[in-house]
């Protein structure tokens, strides 16, 4: 019996995923990342950088005059598990009064990304999701 | 009235509008919902229920030789889940996401509604040494 099939399972697909003999190859994630919908309210582009194969996320989001500069993150990557590129990421931001969990996949080369976001602010703001999709141009 | 914090346009109360306060109605999202592929590696099962105003995900993977095997599944246990609206006005749920601790697996679970149909994807980290990739799946739910 083999160590893997030893290794603790949730579901079967714990059971299946590759080991990592290679580290996840971010390359697919990586450039700057441009909403589809120029008029979004949600967010206008996303920058992801390489970091010692660590995702680096920066988030801009749609304001006027100017986006906002959400800075810079360390997210993780995900791979479909059974190959070594990255399909998918997430990041999360805490900016005192809101919290926002990004998570983010790719599809046929698009980028979506759903934010979840959570005020922990006394504005009475509803938490609410709202899904972007980038493109690289 | 001291200016509301926000990060995008989305975040601003529109103009004239009032936050709603209050909870989010998760009515839209509570029940047993069932993995629309019977032949599921993930979950198979998610069960939304509420309590005393909170939500709670119980997710159940797939387990077994036979497809779609509910009675074998994995049960992961009762978690609290945060809910989400459409907007910063929204009093509906659409949207919750939770997180699992299994101690040798963190699971991210996200899910939102569209259209009667519940997409769950799950973002998943090996915290043990088994050297087994991270991984993210994508599986769509009806009741």
């Amino acid at each position: 019996m083999n160590s893997m099939f030893m290794a603790p399972v949730t579901r079967m697909r714990d059971g299946l995923v590759a080991r990592r003999f290679r580290p996840t190859d971010i390359r697919s994630l990586l450039g700057v990342w441009v909403n589809y919908d120029g008029a979004s309210s949600g967010i206008c582009r996303i920058e992801i950088g390489d970091w010692e194969n660590i995702p680096t996320v920066r988030v801009f989001g749609a304001a006027r005059p100017v986006p906002v500069d959400w800075g810079e993150v360390a997210g993780a990557a995900f791979t479909d598990g059974t190959g070594t590129g990255a399909v998918a990421f997430d990041a999360s931001y805490d900016f005192g009064h809101l919290t926002v969990l990004l998570a983010g996949c790719l599809e046929k080369r698009l980028l979506m990304v759903d934010t979840f976001s959570t005020f922990t602010d006394s504005s009475g703001r509803a938490n609410y999701y709202q899904r972007d999709r980038f493109y690289l141009p | 009235m001291a200016a509301l914090g926000y990060r995008r346009a989305e975040d601003r109360l529109p103009e004239h509008a009032e936050a709603p306060g209050g909870e989010l109605d998760p009515a839209a999202l509570l029940g047993d919902w069932f993995a629309t592929d019977h032949r599921a590696t993930g979950i198979v099962k998610l069960e939304l229920t509420r309590r005393d105003g909170v939500l709670y995900v119980r997710a159940f993977g797939a387990n077994g030789a036979k497809p779609y095997d509910l009675a074998r599944s994995y049960d992961w246990g009762e978690i609290e889940a945060t809910l989400y609206g459409s907007a910063v006005t929204g009093t509906d749920a659409v949207a919750c996401s939770a997180v699992y601790d299994f101690g040798f697996l963190v699971s991210i679970l996200v899910a939102h509604l569209e259209r009667g149909v519940l997409t769950v994807d799950t973002f998943n980290t090996f915290t043990d040494a088994s050297g087994r990739s991270n991984y993210y799946s994508r599986e769509f739910f009806h009741r």
